[in-house]
């Protein structure tokens, strides 16, 4: 079933197919919000609270206008409003790799896994390339998710894949640019 | 995609399969719990011990003005009780804005809201309250305005019917009766004449007036000033109280 189709459901108040769309969305959306949050419990709050807002504010959203980028800004604002909210504390909470097993026990391989190089930059590459990532977003609709210049995403998306590709093993690099 | 790409890919997947398993459901549970089994099983009673807290202390503030004359001259009405402005959290998209909003009294003082009026003006009329736009809107723009009425003799459970059947004409695609406890406690009805830009939204809430009768909100605007209007008067309306 396509967004539409979806969502004139919903407007009309059916809730299994409210259900059905969760099905469809869920897994992204955890995706996206456990990478963004990096805090299983903050990524649980953002999934839900998106949904339950989805589902209320239906009517507000403009079926002109593509359905993904508007699930994704409400997502993606409400992760960072709860890291906002939880900044305090959040800087305790993050893996001390000197301390913590699940680091200190890993591989050589799992320090060059890109998931902790994209988790080690600043939010304006990160959860570009998270959007990116996950869910295959255009430049153009992370430009719309994040309410930036579509040129801004284009460079912040340069800068955070030439970090990772930095990260690389030499050999992997060589094979890349064959 | 490349090979890099594909890399990058299977990365953040693979090391956010585990939530998306251990989470999917909880979080189905939750929202299922907060959007339709409470729902079900009660109302939200927030609004309800919201008139009878700010009587009881005014009939306090009430006995200890009046033992004295200058005590007199300071309580004008319960409205009294309501600080003359504040400042709000409006979500638009999930995006938070604050906004400063004013005080205003309903017709004979029966009731308050809180309004934007940066934005929004509050026309008193005989019969009804209607907040719209400070400047008219061009021609081409549909209503936007949000209307309150007291039907002091008609229930909400029988208006609400009522008024559906009058919506329908306009709003063939009229969706059911809801029971609602956000932006107010009582009944609501959504409709919209077609997916254009142009496409003329209501909502409608019945609410009960604490007595015999009813309180019914009407919201009107247009598909593409849903996040704007729309929302806004979203959020006006969650600061409307009854104070008779």
């Amino acid at each position: 079933m396509s967004p539409d189709q979806w969502i004139e459901q919903i407007r009309a108040g059916d809730q299994a197919a409210f259900r059905q769309f969760y099905n469809a969305y869920a897994d992204a959306a955890i995706r996206t919000a456990s990478a963004i949050t990096r805090n299983r419990e903050m990524a649980k709050d953002a999934v839900q609270e998106t949904f339950i807002r989805v589902y209320r504010q239906i009517n507000n959203y403009n079926p002109n206008l593509p359905f993904d980028p508007w699930f994704y800004r409400i997502l993606t604002n409400e992760c960072l409003r709860l890291l906002k909210k939880d900044s305090p504390l959040s800087k305790f909470e993050l893996p001390d790799p000197e301390t913590n097993p699940s680091l200190t026990e890993e591989s050589f391989d799992y320090l060059s896994d890109l998931y902790d190089v994209i988790q080690s930059m600043d939010d304006i590459h990160r959860i570009p390339l998270i959007l990116k990532y996950v869910k295959g977003f255009s430049e153009k609709e992370i430009a719309d998710i994040l309410g930036l210049n579509q040129n801004t995403v284009k460079s912040r998306l340069f800068i955070g894949r030439k970090k990772l590709r930095e990260q690389l093993q030499p050999d992997e690099e060589e094979e890349e640019s064959k | 995609m490349s090979k890099f790409d594909e890399r990058i890919k299977n990365d953040l997947a693979k090391r956010t399969d585990k939530d998306v398993t251990d989470l999917k459901d909880e979080i189905w549970n939750e929202i299922n719990q907060e959007l339709f089994e409470r729902r079900r099983t009660k109302m939200k009673r927030k609004k309800r011990w919201i008139p009878a807290v700010i009587i009881a202390a005014a009939a306090l503030v009430l006995a200890f003005t009046l033992q004295t004359d200058p005590g007199l001259a300071l309580i004008k009405g319960i409205k009294d009780m309501f600080a003359p402005e504040k400042e709000i959290i409006q979500s638009i998209e999930g995006q938070d804005e604050p906004t400063k909003v004013q005080l205003n009294e309903g017709k004979d003082s029966e009731y308050i809201i809180y309004v934007d009026q940066t934005r929004y003006k509050m026309v008193k009329g005989a019969e009804a309250d209607i907040i719209t736009t400070i400047e008219p809107l061009p021609e081409k723009y549909p209503e936007v305005s949000m209307e309150i009425k007291q039907y002091p003799q008609d229930k909400p459970e029988e208006l609400v019917k009522q008024i559906e059947a009058e919506l329908k004409m306009d709003f063939p695609k009229l969706r059911a009766i809801e029971t609602v406890s956000e932006p107010v406690e009582g009944y609501w009805l959504h409709g919209l004449t077609e997916s254009k830009w142009d496409g003329k939204v209501v909502d409608v809430y019945v609410i009960s007036n604490g007595k015999d009768g009813s309180y019914v909100i009407t919201e009107r605007y247009f598909l593409e000033a849903a996040e704007g209007h729309g929302a806004r008067f979203r959020h006006m309306l969650e600061s409307f109280e009854i104070v008779e």
